[in-house]
């Protein structure tokens, strides 16, 4: 109860300041943890490794120029944020699960950054609907449908470490897209920051 | 025989390039340098060609020269974020060709802002002594917009001595500085880096000069 009226307290500005802060952490983890993969890399692993093209969020086209993301409205930041961070949910589950067993000598520590990420990409989700409320449902209304992931790692040695290395290196760019479009946002309906934006 | 024919004349194809990295100071634009390979004694032309993600189409440099000798200046109308870019540099000569070592490149990880501008220092003697840093962000930055958001450190020593002292100021564009010397100089600079990226270099210095405040505190407090 205490937390739901914390939120309700919380206006548009602190709730987007806050949403910033976790989405900055999912991409300086994401970052982590693909230099922590680099580290043990098989050794024909990037010549196998899949182009960034065949990231299963790349059907969801997105503006890739500042020009043309800064004309688009609140409502549609807010669309594209929502859309890339729900086609993550299965994706980082099936991460967060497979860590603990993946053959790497940190496995430990990458399953328990793994397991930060799918909590604070839930935290933000709960966070972004919050935000919709405010902002408008222009931000429903968008053909933006998430993506449906349907996958799993393989089940030898180098195609795990390999699949997992490159959902890691989809979601590290697809991170920084959030944390770009959560922060134009944060500068957007921010009056009251002129000492930043 | 081909060989002693090459050696005698000191004629080779051109050595291999080596394409050294790229950055973009502002998310907008970027540059790509490389350093070349031996000559091999004749004159040599220097090209660099790139695909886009998602794009077999091959594309020349679009520009070489505004960002000086081997480097690609990629403006604002040839730069995506969130796109890969591999890129080649080939080295061609009279008798040959090579290509240096491919490199894919994403802008969005590769980001450099220039220094941080205006700087400015002033001692404040009101309460408790110190000195006012302001700055502003390189103008190239768009910080107002949120397209880049900046993070700023600030370094100052005195004039004399070798070390400087640094101080993370998160995104603000001031700082203050306690603890100083009466009677010194002192000298402080600025740097930032972007959210996710790499530091950009020191400010010019901004200079100060602190007067005899704690004499004057002290002559009032014997009275």
């Amino acid at each position: 109860l205490s937390l739901s009226v914390q939120i309700q307290c919380i206006g548009l500005n602190g709730l987007l300041e806050r949403a910033a802060e976790i989405s900055e952490r999912l991409h300086a983890l994401s970052t982590g943890l693909t230099n922590d993969l680099d580290t043990h890399f098989p050794p024909s692993g990037r010549m196998l490794m899949p182009r960034p093209s065949l990231c299963h969020t790349s059907s969801l086209t997105t503006p890739n120029d500042k020009e043309h993301v800064l004309r688009l409205p609140e409502s549609e930041l807010l669309a594209i944020v929502r859309s890339l961070l729900l086609s993550w949910s299965d994706p980082l589950h099936l991460l967060s699960a497979e860590a603990p067993s993946l053959p790497h000598p940190s496995s430990g520590s990458i399953h328990s950054k793994t397991r930060e990420l799918q909590e604070s990409t839930h935290v933000l989700n709960r966070g972004l609907e919050k935000l919709v409320s405010k902002i408008g449902p222009g931000s429903q209304s968008l053909d933006l449908s998430p993506f449906t992931w349907r996958g799993d790692l393989g089940s030898d040695r180098n195609s795990r470490l390999l699949n997992f290395q490159f959902l890691m290196s989809c979601f590290r760019r697809d991170s920084h897209k959030i944390d770009s479009f959560l922060k134009l946002l944060r500068c957007r309906t921010a009056k009251m920051r002129p000492e930043v934006c | 025989l081909f060989i002693v024919f090459q050696k005698s004349t000191g004629h080779e194809p051109p050595g291999k390039p080596v394409l050294l990295g790229c950055r973009s100071p502002e998310k907008e634009t970027f540059t790509c340098w490389w350093e070349p390979g031996s000559a091999g004694g004749l004159p040599t032309n220097y090209s660099l060609y790139y695909k886009k993600e998602g794009s077999d189409t091959v594309y020349e440099c679009p520009d070489y020269k505004t960002a000086g000798k081997n480097s690609c200046y990629f403006d604002k109308q040839h730069t995506s974020i969130w796109i890969n870019y591999n890129i080649t540099v080939v080295a061609t000569n009279a008798l040959g060709r090579s290509f240096s070592d491919p490199l894919d490149v994403d802008v969005a990880y590769n980001v450099q802002p220039h220094a941080p501008e205006n700087v400015t220092v002033e001692f404040h003697s009101k309460e408790n002594p110190c000195l006012l840093v302001k700055w502003e962000p390189p103008h190239k930055a768009d910080t107002k917009s949120g397209w880049i958001t900046l993070i700023y450190e600030v370094r100052v020593k005195r004039e004399k001595e070798d070390n400087w002292e640094e101080h993370f100021a998160g995104q603000q564009k001031q700082y203050n500085i306690f603890s100083l010397h009466p009677w010194e100089k002192y000298m402080v600079q600025v740097r930032c880096r972007p959210d996710h990226g790499y530091w950009s270099e020191w400010s010019s210095t901004a200079y100060v000069e602190i007067p005899d405040y704690i004499r004057r505190d002290r002559s009032m407090w014997i009275l």
